[in-house]
């Protein structure tokens, strides 16, 4: 409860910050979202040209890029901050603030800042959800919802785990940003049917940095039907193990911090 | 010529300051090309999925093959041209530590560039090299024979650096432009993204519709990147060449004076405002 | 009277990685890399009782910060324990911390792009301070560092004196009973630092808070603090009154006094006459005045006054006392041992 409450000043400060930096958050925005129209126009271009890719229709491929960017717009928006730890906070011992307040440390560094820049991908998401969903013969039942609804929260888990163990990884060695970068850049692989890979890449994304679960699979679900317990099961269990395993190398790399200077 | 000699006596420091910075920071700069290599990468399989689709050999004029030099050579020439002197430029300018290059008694921007080429030397030494070796092997195991070709290849080394230096005074001159609007990281996104597919980094320009390709053909984002891969790839002839490069170094002088030009209006604001 | 803090031969030791130069050097470095072990802080302890100031001095690089992170319960003690307030810091870090406050003066605490008042409004929460004794604590804060003027200014636009006025309200904020300045009083004017030093003093005599204080000012020292820990290399070199380290470590005094006539001055010559080199006495002028400073161990005061009176013609004369700052400077430079 009191830890919702932070939440909720925590969000008031950051509109508020937002308000003296409008400017900023626009253009960040803009500049997410025309990456993603580029993206859609190559899209577009190829399927001007072919009816279907490995089997699977414009549509579909529309709703699984869209689905891929629900764990990754809200992973976004909500532990930015992570970023920064392997970037700045830990190299330049500023650390040290968040070791002295009485609330938990991943938390206080996750919470301190949000990135509303990432509206404009939210936005992508959004659009390309309701431009396919309609067209597309899905099935639903009455747990449809709430399953979307744990799939979102799961496969955010998966982005957000991976983001503080590899930030994690500063504690020991200073900076980690370009760890993090280095494993943060194949959630693009999650954007199409995994069947387009071979079997190295397939593996590898399934179960070694499991960014298939926040996208593929589960949309895969939702558009058929087909393997609930591998597709929705899959994306619980690597959350769930993802975020034990993130919250255990955090600990540990507590214990190890430095500080920094004399 | 004793003044070009002291002209890079007096940016050498500079040059070897660029390369221990790489040095130091190699193991970054691997993951982070690891990272962005990912991409190409990604892109490979969707076009085999999209030729294995189409169940056609050739797809809007391009072959695998063809699709995948592309890929791999569009991706090593922005690595190459990539400059990134605007985000120090812009940078500095928002500190205010911009002040400390103008009192030194030496171009201000060309001790960016001349930091930044041996940056880029080091990068250029690690991927260089594997890249095009690799590109060819590939290319070889597909078509059985020998495609690389010297003479376009040095064409392309030529292209290339024409290139940077353009990408080099393009970004000075957005740089410079952080005098006026303080923002950096969403405009740089902004302009990062345009380029890019602009440039034909996302996909070959000759696949846009012919009206828009014809323009882009035209405008300096296609000397950036799309003329030299074009080049490399040996899809120009000679004469087609000789223009393109000619519209290269046109884009260069031109981006060249634009620098200058906003850099004096830039100084004029700099004094209005105090700094 | 009970002790608030007690440090038991805390040790630090950290790994640090030796560079080799060269391609084969960083390559080595990367598959095997050559670690040697430095220890920061070496073996030190003391006590302090609850509601005194502390003074924690020593050269740079000495090991205060470690000491100080030590205690606060960022870093993790090599060897040893410190007990603080009955807890023991990284053993319950959140409970432990509501009752600390730590002022880094090197870098602050504040929301950069937030109005102050932001600031402390977020720090309410975590700390979990109710409505009603925010308001009094607000007033208090507000009467004794003088916010009222900037608290609504986001705090990238405070100069640094409001900078740290304001971080230390913020470490105040939930009524800790011991609390942590690292310089406090880093890179302030004169009048700055006064003031900052005078709401340490009130905070400290009206609400009995436990302060550990360090800093390279030592007027900071002489102007708060009864007592001082001096540390150097890692390992506690004085623990005592300042009184005791101007009985310990020598009388440095200044003999001030005025000529008649300015340029007679370059008729004293206390070096040669009483054979001792510049640090053990010293002559200065300005003007008409003239100042020597000298080691009462080295030369008697009587016989630096007689020499004076016996060459020039003085029109005044005055004897100040001991100022601490010759002292640590002395040991700094590691002419007196223990």
């Amino acid at each position: 409860m009191r830890y919702i409450r932070l939440h909720k000043i925590f969000i008031a400060q950051y509109l508020k910050k937002l308000m003296e930096y409008k400017a900023d958050f626009l253009l960040g925005a803009i500049g997410l979202l025309l990456t993603q129209v580029f993206q859609l126009a190559f899209l577009g271009i190829i399927f001007s040209q072919i009816p279907a890719l490995i089997g699977w229709s414009f549509q579909e491929i529309l709703f699984i890029y869209g689905f891929s960017l629900i764990a990754k717009t809200l992973d976004h928006l909500f532990t930015d901050n992570l970023w920064m730890v392997g970037y700045r906070i830990i190299r330049k011992g500023e650390f040290d603030k968040y070791l002295t307040r009485p609330i938990n440390t991943l938390y206080h560094v996750i919470a301190e800042n949000f990135c509303v820049d990432a509206l404009g991908e939210m936005l992508t998401c959004i659009l390309l959800l309701a431009y396919s969903i309609p067209s597309l013969d899905m099935p639903f039942h009455w747990y449809t919802i709430p399953l979307w609804i744990v799939v979102a929260v799961f496969a955010t888990l998966i982005y957000t785990s991976l983001k503080i163990m590899t930030a994690a990884i500063s504690f020991w060695t200073k900076a980690s940003g370009h760890i993090t970068h280095m494993l943060y850049m194949t959630n693009d692989f999650s954007k199409y049917p995994v069947s387009i890979y071979n079997k190295f890449v397939q593996t590898v994304i399934t179960y070694v940095i499991p960014f298939a679960f926040t996208a593929y699979f589960p949309a895969s679900y939702f558009l058929t039907g087909n393997n609930p317990w591998f597709c929705i099961g899959g994306t619980v269990i690597a959350g769930t193990v993802l975020f034990a395993l993130a919250l255990f190398i955090w600990h540990k790399g507590l214990s190890a911090y430095e500080s920094a200077g004399s | 010529m004793s003044r070009i000699k002291r002209f890079f006596r007096t940016y050498k420091p500079f040059t070897r300051a660029g390369v221990q910075e790489m040095v130091a920071y190699r193991a970054n700069f691997i993951c982070f090309f690891i990272g962005e290599i990912m991409s190409a990468f990604i892109m490979y399989f969707v076009w085999k999925a999209v030729f294995l689709s189409s169940g056609s050999k050739t797809f809007m004029g391009f072959t695998m093959e063809d699709m995948v030099v592309y890929l791999f050579i569009s991706f090593l020439t922005d690595y190459l041209t990539y400059s990134d002197g605007a985000f120090a430029v812009g940078e500095e300018i928002v500190e205010g530590s911009i002040a400390m290059r103008m009192i030194r008694p030496c171009s201000f921007e060309m001790s960016f560039l001349f930091q930044e080429i041996g940056n880029r030397l080091i990068s250029a030494a690690m991927i260089f090299a594997p890249m095009v070796v690799g590109v060819e092997i590939y290319r070889y195991a597909i078509a059985g024979v020998v495609r690389f070709h010297p003479g376009y290849f040095l064409i392309y080394i030529a292209s290339m650096l024409i290139a940077y230096m353009i990408s080099f005074y393009f970004n000075v001159c957005y740089g410079f432009m952080a005098f006026f609007f303080k923002n950096l990281w969403g405009t740089s996104l902004i302009k990062e993204t345009l380029v890019s597919f602009l440039s034909g980094g996302m996909i070959p320009l000759a696949f846009l519709p012919s009206g828009l390709a014809a323009v882009l053909n035209f405008l300096p984002f296609a000397s950036l990147r799309y003329t030299p891969i074009m080049i490399y790839m040996g899809m120009y002839s000679p004469s087609e060449i000789a223009w393109r490069m000619g519209l290269q170094v046109f884009w260069l002088v031109v981006m060249f004076a634009l620098s200058k030009l906003i850099w004096h209006s830039a100084v004029k604001h700099l004094s209005v405002q105090g700094g | 009277m009970e002790n608030m803090i007690i440090a038991e031969n805390l040790r630090k030791e950290f790994k640090k990685v030796i560079k080799e130069p060269g391609v084969k050097g960083a390559v080595k470095a990367l598959f095997k890399p050559k670690k040697e072990i430095v220890t920061a802080v070496d073996d030190i302890s003391f006590t302090v009782p609850k509601g005194e100031i502390l003074g924690f001095i020593g050269p740079n690089g000495a090991g205060k910060s470690t000491v100080i992170k030590m205690l606060t319960g960022i870093l993790m003690p090599t060897a040893g324990f410190c007990r603080i307030n009955g807890k023991i810091p990284q053993e319950d870090r959140k409970n432990y911390v509501r009752e600390i406050g730590v002022v880094f003066g090197q870098r602050t605490q504040l929301w950069w792009d937030l109005a102050l008042r932001e600031t402390y409004a977020v720090l309410k929460e975590i700390y979990q301070v109710p409505d009603e004794q925010y308001k009094k604590r607000m007033a208090f804060l507000n009467e004794v560092l003088e916010l009222d003027s900037f608290i609504t200014s986001p705090v990238r636009t405070l100069s640094l004196g409001q900078r740290m006025r304001a971080d230390i309200a913020a470490s105040l904020l939930h009524s800790p009973k011991v609390l942590f300045l690292d310089e406090p009083t880093i890179g302030l004017d004169v009048v700055v630092k006064e003031n900052i030093r005078s709401a340490i003093k009130k905070i400290n005599e009206e609400e009995g808070t436990t302060v550990i204080l360090t800093t390279h000012d030592l007027a900071d020292i002489e102007l708060l603090c009864e007592r001082i820990v001096m540390i150097d290399k890692g390992r506690k070199v004085f623990d005592g009154a300042i009184s005791d380290l101007k009985h310990n470590f020598g009388d440095v005094r200044t003999l001030e006094f005025e000529l008649v006539n300015g340029p007679d001055f370059k008729l004293l010559d206390y070096n040669r006459r009483f054979k001792l080199t510049q640090d053990d006495i010293h002559a200065e002028r300005d003007g008409s005045m003239a100042r020597v400073r000298f080691d009462t161990a080295k030369v008697s005061v009587e016989n630096v006054v007689s020499y004076t009176l016996s060459t020039v013609h003085v029109k005044d004369l005055n004897i100040k006392d001991v100022e601490i700052e010759e002292i640590i400077k002395k040991l700094y430079r590691r002419e007196v041992s223990l």
